[in-house]
């Protein structure tokens, strides 16, 4: 904790916990994340919009779980040992599990280390991003975690 | 002083006063000589004014005070009791229902004084108020002055009933407290005070002995101290505390007492104190000759330890429980039901060891154990609907002035018992059906007359309980719905083409009004006609997990059913499996189970039905219906689960049937909200999950 408090007199700085998704690096707000679990069954919901996976029992609670996947318009998701599912805790629709094809590391990235993306950006997943940071050599792309979940924002979209 | 800790107390209480009231004025009107009834008006409006008083609402301590000024001349035969004074006392609790809702809103009553009605009202009041209760005051000042060198509360007097009181008090097993309490100098008013540490008392036990009489003590006839003896299985320093917690109160003292320490003590006091005896004497003989509330407030001090337990039940006690308590309460019992369910399945797939049975008798054990934990948790849960539908009378009763239609609310069943959640909710729909009677259903005497019914016209609220379900029937028997007009009107407005409105059954045009905007009145009344009426009711009803129906003779009446659940968040469930899927029925929902050979399918209108014993059950395949994967496409016999709602019937097409079981009901969160076909969802005993269907979709 002391690391993280220098940190914070040098910069403010936010924890990402970095995930894969595809090929892509994508960073998630620690804040929201109240849980990672490894894949287990989910249970389809009939008449739900594609990207609504179906719920699981997380210590017997029901937790409705998202495929970012297709809601950001990629292929289906494919299990693998290195899935897992972030549950992300929310003020309005409490918890809501995120689907990840692997989890990297967690990573702290201060403004200075992030990219606004202009809303007019190319390409189709720029709704679902709120910028972009730099880890290094590599590129992590912040989620917007309101427009994954939002179910309007993806009706918007088509 | 800071009040508005009693905030909370103080908007309960005087909702639970007014209603009394309006129960009561209702009452008096019909029985204008009913003395209880107004025995328990004037008690009712007496405690409202202390308590309004007490918490410094001024503007409704006055209207109130000149309503019991009424009432109180009523009780003394000296007014007569009228409608127009029904109709202006009505007003005045909708005043006081005002107040409290800017109490509630902004903890503070507003400026409305309400002038108007309190003129209305004295012109009520024979000229001057007879002034001769305010002798005997004085008297009982200069008796206090002298007897200061013994306690107070050993001066009382006792005449035979109340030692009887004490008596029986000590044959019960009661201990008997003595209490002086004193009241603080600058209390402004003493009664309410009184008042409230006699509250405080009976939380523990019940006031045998009252010194001043209790007549007096609420007229405020006392200094700044009273005395009590007050039978209870607590201890003294329990109701010693309770008292000195009411605020403004100097202090409480006492001692445990006998039926022995008065008669010693008072004959020392006589031995001892010559003036005393004297000053008692005059009092003893004063009130055979003179003061008449002498005597009238001797008398309702000996009749209290018998009249107080009759007259308690009145305003019905409420245990007042926070929701979230009972919420937690009510999760905990959700676990428990899953721990069950587990164990459950690990006894059904390890069936090997002689262990086996004894896991059996735990199981058996721990069901027993959840299904009365169960059972008691929605008891604490579950309020009787009286509550909410005895305000209708009331309205029955303004909506017939106001319409110029002779009509009257009969109720049964208010004691019929729901879930709180559900009693909150159903009020407004309730009352929109009640509306609507009187509105539309109801003709004008005149039509009622030559139509051979009697003129004043009949509606009707019968709750009663089904199985697991209540049921609310609210109708009248007014007009009935004219089936034509509906179907002219929904062809008008184009919902139904002219031809296709013909081949519509009498059922199904009925349902047109509970389509949104859609409204039979020529004109629109502040009562209903903006077509903002059946569809919400359909609509609260349905989100409480009941439906509405209705029944309607033309020229007859007309019946609204509404339907509800008994309790919300666990049921019992028929499990069924669908290709590998699992679903869960609510059992209230099915009717049968049939087995079905596929030859057995017959077609209308393109629609797959079954015919059975009688009926024309309509088949949906569930599988397809919620495109469900692995589905057993080509079996011979089909599992049809009949499910009814209301009287309708739908049978449900399944690969396999699990079993009963009691489910745990969880949202689906709110990510995806409104599920068409979907409910819910429950954990199984091996941490599996099943949907559960929502019937009144399918049917």
């Amino acid at each position: 904790m002391s690391e993280l408090e220098l940190e914070n007199i040098e910069e403010e700085k936010k924890q990402y916990i970095v995930v894969m998704i595809g090929s892509e690096q994508y960073g998630i707000d620690i804040s929201y994340v109240d849980n990672i679990v490894r894949m287990q069954p989910i249970t389809r919901v009939p008449k739900a919009p594609s990207y609504y996976a179906g719920i699981i029992n997380l210590r017997g609670e029901v937790v409705p779980v998202m495929s970012v996947r297709l809601k950001m318009g990629l292929e289906k998701d494919v299990e693998s040992k290195a899935s897992r599912i972030i549950i992300l805790k929310l003020e309005e629709q409490g918890l809501v599990g995120i689907l990840v094809d692997e989890v990297k590391e967690v990573v702290s990235l201060g403004e200075s280390d992030i990219d606004r993306v202009a809303s007019n950006a190319k390409g189709n997943n720029a709704t679902f991003i709120n910028g972009i940071g730099k880890n290094g050599d590599n590129l992590v792309s912040l989620f917007e975690i309101s427009a994954i979940i939002d179910p309007v924002a993806s009706k918007s979209r088509k | 002083m800071d009040v508005s800790q009693y905030l909370d107390i103080f908007i309960d209480e005087t909702n639970e006063h007014i209603q009394s009231l309006s129960d009561n004025i209702m009452i008096l009107e019909k029985e204008p000589e009913n003395t209880d009834t107004i025995n328990e008006i004037f008690r009712a409006a007496h405690s409202l004014k202390g308590m309004a008083g007490t918490m410094g609402f001024k503007n409704m301590q006055h209207l109130t005070h000149d309503m019991e000024n009424v009432f109180s001349e009523v009780r003394n035969g000296t007014v007569k009791v009228t409608s127009d004074m029904i109709d202006v006392l009505f007003q005045c609790l909708d005043a006081i229902e005002k107040y409290l809702d800017n109490i509630k809103a902004t903890s503070s009553e507003g400026d409305e004084e309400n002038q108007a009605l309190i003129e209305k009202l004295n012109t009520f009041l024979p000229g001057a108020e007879p002034a001769k209760k305010e002798a005997p005051a004085p008297q009982q000042k200069e008796e206090k002055a002298e007897s200061s060198d013994t306690p107070e509360y050993l001066q009382i007097s006792l005449d035979d009933s109340n030692r009887n009181a004490m008596q029986e008090a000590l044959d019960a097993g009661k201990k008997l407290y003595a209490f002086t309490i004193y009241v603080r100098n600058d209390c402004l008013l003493k009664a309410a005070r009184a008042f409230l540490v006699f509250k405080a008392i009976e939380e523990f036990g019940e006031i045998v002995v009252y010194s001043p009489s209790s007549q007096d003590i609420e007229d405020e006839k006392f200094d700044l101290s009273f005395s009590v003896i007050a039978a209870s299985m607590e201890s003294f320093d329990k109701i010693k505390a309770a008292i000195e917690n009411v605020s403004e109160i100097d202090k409480a003292v006492g001692e445990e007492v006998t039926l022995d320490t008065y008669k010693s003590d008072s004959d020392q006091a006589e031995e001892k104190a010559p003036e005393e005896n004297a000053k008692k004497a005059p009092r003893a003989s004063g009130s055979s000759n003179a003061p008449a509330a002498e005597k009238t407030a001797g008398a309702p001090a000996a009749k209290k330890p018998a009249g107080k337990p009759v007259a308690k039940p009145v305003t019905a006690r409420t245990v007042r429980v926070d929701i979230e308590k009972l919420d937690a309460l009510m999760n905990q019992v959700s676990e428990l039901i899953i721990a069950k369910n587990s164990l459950v399945s690990i006894s059904n797939s390890d069936n090997a060891g002689s262990s086996n049975s004894q896991l059996h008798e735990q199981i058996e054990y721990l069901e027993r154990i959840t299904t009365t934990l169960h059972e008691s948790v929605m008891k604490v849960r579950m309020v009787p609907i009286e509550n909410t539908v005895n305000k209708f009378p009331r309205m029955i009763r303004d909506l017939s002035r106001k319409l110029n239609k002779p009509m009257e609310l009969v109720m049964t069943g208010e004691d019929t018992e729901l879930d709180r959640t559900v009693v909150d909710q159903i009020g407004d729909p309730l009352q929109h059906l009640l509306r609507n009677s009187a509105d539309h259903g109801i003709e004008d005497p005149e039509t009622r007359e030559k139509n051979g019914k009697p003129k004043t016209g009949n509606i009707f609220l019968n709750a009663y309980q089904e199985g697991n379900n209540v049921i609310i029937e609210v109708g009248d028997d007014g007009a009935g719905i004219d089936t034509e007009a509906v179907k002219g009107k929904a062809i008008e407005r184009g919902l139904v083409s002219a031809e296709d409105a013909e081949k519509l059954s009498k059922k199904d045009i009925i349902n047109f009004l509970f389509m949104p905007g859609f409204s039979m009145s020529k004109e629109i009344t502040d009562i209903s006609g903006r077509g903002v009426g059946l569809d919400v009711v359909k609509s609260n009803v349905e989100a409480l997990g009941g439906d509405v129906s209705v029944k309607s003779e033309l020229g007859e009446g007309t019946t609204f059913t509404v339907r509800l659940p008994l309790t919300l968040a666990i049921i019992q469930a028929l499990l069924v499996e669908i290709g590998k899927e699992k679903y869960a029925i609510a059992l209230a929902n099915i009717n049968n189970i049939e087995n079905i050979p596929v030859s057995d399918i017959k077609y209308v209108e393109a629609r797959e039905v079954i015919y059975l014993r009688g009926n024309v059950i309509p088949i949906i395949r569930l599988g397809d219906l919620l495109d469900c994967p692995d589905q057993n496409k080509d079996a011979k016999d089909l599992t049809v689960v009949v499910v009814t709602i209301g009287d309708s019937y739908a049978g449900i097409v399944v690969d396999n049937l699990i079993g009963q079981q009691e489910i745990v009901i969880k949202s689906l969160g709110k990510v995806i909200d409104n599920n068409k076909y979907i409910s819910g969802a429950t954990i199984l005993g091996d941490g599996e999950l099943a949907l559960i269907l929502d019937v009144n979709s399918l049917v």
